[in-house]
Formats: C-alpha cells, sequence, structure tokens
C-alpha cells in the first residue's frame, strides 16, 4: 500500500488553532475537516503557520491489525501508532505531521481531540512554540495556578478536588504554555480528568463508572471535565502562582515558599530530554521556563484529603489564610 | 553476560527509544553511494560490499541507523508507504518502523527482537538499498508495496 502526500491526494485544506499555535491542515476526508472544525473558533489569521498536518484516510487501514499505542522516535522523526489502526509520523525539524488513519479513526471526534491533538502538541511541543510542561492548571479569576509534583504526588486528584471548589479546571496532567508576547498562557487541550481506583473514597460518585485501563497501561477512571457537574472549564489561563504538591503523613497543609531556581531546576528536570538536532527548541524551552520562574512559587505539603488541601489552596490565594494552615 | 548493553536498553524516560545507543559502526558501498551504517546489533549489518576508502565520504554519503528494539513484538506485517516531500515512511507494523530521509541523507529504522537475519538480509536490507537510491524508483517501492504477509515472512 503506497499513499503518497500532495495537493491532488490532499485536496481539502483548512486551518486551526490549538494551544497558541496555527496549523494548516490538508487532508482526504470530510470527517477529519468536521474534527477540526471545533478548533477553528479560534482561528486568528494573522498568525503564520507553526506546523502542517496532512492526513490521509484510507479504508484499506481498517483491514490491517489494531494495535496499542506505540511510539518510537530518533533525532527529528517520531512514529506512533495510535487507534483504531492509524499511524501518524511527525517531522520535527520541518514541523509536518504526516497521518495514514483509518476511517473508524476519521469519524471519532475523540481520536481526533483527545488522542491525536494533545499528542501532536506533546511530540512537536517546543518546535512548535509550545512547551509541555507535566503540571495541571486551575484558574481562579483570571489567575493561573500550576500544580505540579513528581509522578503520584496526586496532583489529578487536587485538580478534580480544586474543579468541585470552585476553581476553573484548565488542565490535568499535562499543561502546554506559549508565549504572547512577554505574558505566558497556560492551554488545557480538552483532556479527560485521570483518576486512580483508590481515589474513589474521595469522590464516590466514581463508584457509578467503570475504570479503563489508560494511554499508559494503568488503570484509572476517566472524566470528560466538560461534562461533570460542577465543573467550569477553561481553555487556557495566565500562569501566576505554581504550587509543588508533596504528600506528608503529618496533618494540615503548609505552603512554604520557593525560590526561583527551585521553579526552574524542577521543570528543567521533568522535561523530556531533545535531541541535539533541536537546538531551537530547547533553548526555547528554557525560555519559557526561565519566564515561569518569576511567578510566585510554594511547595505545598499535605496530609490532609484533596478536598481539604483544595479548600485551604482557596484560601490562600485569597488571603483568608497565611502559609501555615 | 549480556552481548550488547544496548540491546538491553531500557531507560524508563526515554520512552521513545530516542538516545538507544549505536555503538557498532561500518561503511558500506551501495552502487555509487556510501553508507554509514550505526546499530546496537551486529546481525543487523548488512552483508553487502564494505566501503574502505575512508577518505571518500563526501556529498553522497549516507547514514543509516538501525536500531534492534528489544520492546517491539510481532512479525513483518505488509507494508505502508507514505512519501511527501523529501520523506519516506515504511510501516511494517510495531516490528519495523523506517524513516528515509533524502534531503538530510539519513535513514532510521526501529526493528524488532522477532525479526530474524534472514528476513533483515533478505527483505529490510534490499528495502534500506532502494530508498537510498539515487533515483528513488516509485515503481520498485511499488513492488515492495504489494508484497502480502505470507511473502515477507514465509
Amino acid at each position: 500500500m503506497m499513499l503518497t502526500f500532495n495537493r491532488q491526494t490532499l485536496p481539502f485544506r483548512t486551518e486551526f488553532v490549538v494551544a497558541g499555535t496555527r496549523c494548516v491542515l490538508a487532508t482526504n476526508s470530510f470527517e477529519v475537516l468536521q474534527s477540526a472544525a471545533e478548533w477553528q473558533q479560534e482561528t486568528d489569521l494573522c498568525r503564520s503557520a507553526s506546523f502542517e498536518m496532512e492526513m490521509f484516510v484510507d479504508s484499506a487501514m481498517d483491514n490491517r491489525v489494531d494495535q496499542a499505542t506505540f511510539f518510537r522516535g530518533h533525532r527529528h522523526l517520531v512514529f506512533a501508532l495510535l487507534p483504531p489502526r492509524s499511524f501518524v509520523t511527525y517531522d520535527l525539524l520541518r514541523r509536518r505531521v504526516h497521518g495514514a488513519l483509518s476511517v473508524a479513526a476519521a469519524r471519532d471526534c475523540f481520536f481526533w481531540n483527545h488522542l491525536l491533538l494533545p499528542i501532536t502538541i506533546g511530540v512537536l511541543g517546543t518546535t512548535v512554540g509550545v512547551v509541555p510542561l507535566h503540571c495541571a492548571c486551575l484558574d481562579y479569576n483570571g489567575n493561573g495556578l500550576l500544580i505540579a509534583g513528581v509522578s503520584g504526588a496526586g496532583k489529578s486528584t487536587l485538580s478534580a478536588a480544586m474543579a468541585g471548589y470552585g476553581f476553573s479546571f484548565v488542565s490535568d496532567d499535562w499543561t502546554y504554555v506559549s508565549k504572547e508576547g512577554s505574558t505566558l498562557v497556560a492551554h488545557g487541550l480538552s483532556s479527560w480528568v485521570k483518576l486512580l481506583p483508590d481515589t474513589v473514597r474521595f469522590f464516590p460518585h466514581l463508584r457509578y463508572l467503570a475504570p479503563r485501563t489508560t494511554l499508559n497501561g494503568e488503570l484509572a477512571y476517566e472524566i470528560d471535565p466538560s461534562r461533570t457537574e460542577g465543573f467550569a472549564v477553561q481553555h487556557s489561563s495566565h500562569p501566576r502562582r505554581i504550587f509543588f504538591l508533596e504528600r506528608t503523613s503529618q496533618s494540615g497543609c503548609y505552603f512554604v515558599p520557593c525560590r526561583p531556581d527551585y521553579v526552574r531546576s524542577f521543570f528543567e528536570k521533568s522535561a523530556e530530554r531533545l535531541p541535539d538536532e533541536l537546538v531551537q527548541a530547547k533553548a526555547f524551552r528554557t525560555s519559557i521556563i526561565q519566564t515561569l520562574s518569576s511567578c510566585a512559587a510554594w511547595i505545598l505539603r499535605t496530609g490532609e484529603s484533596p478536598q481539604k488541601t483544595a479548600e485551604a489552596i482557596g484560601d490562600f490565594v485569597t488571603g483568608a489564610r497565611n502559609a501555615t494552615v | 553476560m549480556p552481548r550488547y548493553e544496548s540491546l538491553h536498553y531500557a531507560n524508563p524516560i526515554d520512552l521513545l527509544r530516542r538516545f538507544i545507543p549505536t555503538p557498532l559502526k561500518a561503511l558500506f558501498r551501495v552502487g555509487s553511494v556510501h553508507v554509514r551504517v550505526r546499530t546496537n546489533d551486529i546481525t543487523l549489518l548488512p552483508v553487502i560490499p564494505l566501503e574502505a576508502d575512508l577518505e571518500d565520504l563526501g556529498v553522497k554519503s549516507w547514514e543509516w541507523r538501525l536500531i534492534r528494539d528489544a520492546d517491539s513484538p510481532g512479525l513483518l506485517e505488509p507494508p505502508l508507504f507514505i512519501t511527501s516531500g523529501a520523506l519516506t515512511i515504511v510501516r511494517m507494523g510495531p516490528a519495523c518502523l523506517i524513516g528515509a530521509d533524502r534531503e538530510k541523507r539519513e535513514l532510521l529504522a526501529f526493528i524488532g527482537r522477532a525479526i530474524d537475519t534472514r528476513t533483515h538480509r533478505d527483505v529490510l536490507i534490499p528495502l534500506f538499498c532502494e530508498l537510498t537510491s539515487e533515483i528513488f524508483s516509485t515503481s520498485a517501492t511499488l513492488a515492495f508495496a504489494g508484497w502480502n504477509e505470507a511473502s515477507i515472512n514465509e
């Protein structure tokens, strides 16, 4: 099977903005155009194109063996096998995405919104002016709060609790940070909140859902924040404060101020290692992290439930409580 | 004792296997093209004429990066070729993913653990040579594209 991507084989064109970066999409499929339409509301035509997507839909792909999500990459090329029966390649130097999609994938908005686009921004990331950071983001009155921490610290659980406490939900596990002028913008990408099975003790309504195996193989409840009662959702925010979450066995919540070099070191260490070819991308990421390090930041040590911790953060940011709660 | 540490590469933060070491190097000649092969598995070095003239590695040299991917399961699947500009991508299932960049003169291949030496020699090396050839031939590649699963794993 041979697919040649050019203007004849991919006659339909559109453009849209995702995570503050502009994409030019070429495809042979109306379904793909329709999926992209959801993101066109944000289109800013003054912006120059950051990357190109070429998406070829072929019914022959539907006859192939389905596979679990699988990634490999080297230098400027990254390969992704994505269910259902689709294959996507990322060229990080030329900022192009080539995809052979099954009809099933093309018809599935979930595939486009919750798999393909977040993965695309995650992989291209720094090469297109967006830095993926491993943290959650919530918004309070136009001010963004980033919740960072090592894997397993409870970022998702705390984010879900905060969304139920009056904060607007922007992102759960990954936040995509771009720069508009000198201002940082933190974007979410319609990702679902992933809650591990043991969090059912904090969110009893999860009992009515069935946990699923997620992309990284974990068993978890996945909830769509836009369809969750009591959750307000925002696509972006301006990060002003950063909390580094640490669980302790001691009761109480403690906010310990931390210095810019702590912020820099944390995000540099947790960032994906980039190949040597991507010198500019590395420099861009460093500049974003440098700017981010000027935000007010605290280490948040908590031995309380997610709800109590969310309440403490709420009180802290509104000035109702001081650093030791 | 493992043959090569890089065959047992399991860096938990390098999920894409982007930085897998390829310590074995050799120079070959494919027609008029010089090829520098780097790999982590000696069985992936091709059985084609070696190039001894190290001085002559000029603009016509290519680099093949052949990575034995111990974590990739399965056998070769019928190939899917994608060509766009200078890039040709070949997907033969998780067991074999190939990217050939004619502008940068680089070929990258991830080759799964179950791909044996004979399949590598008889199927993959001719394909790499084809992708590397000066006049990239769509018709020859179509011949590969027409192969079915039985013919490539028989």
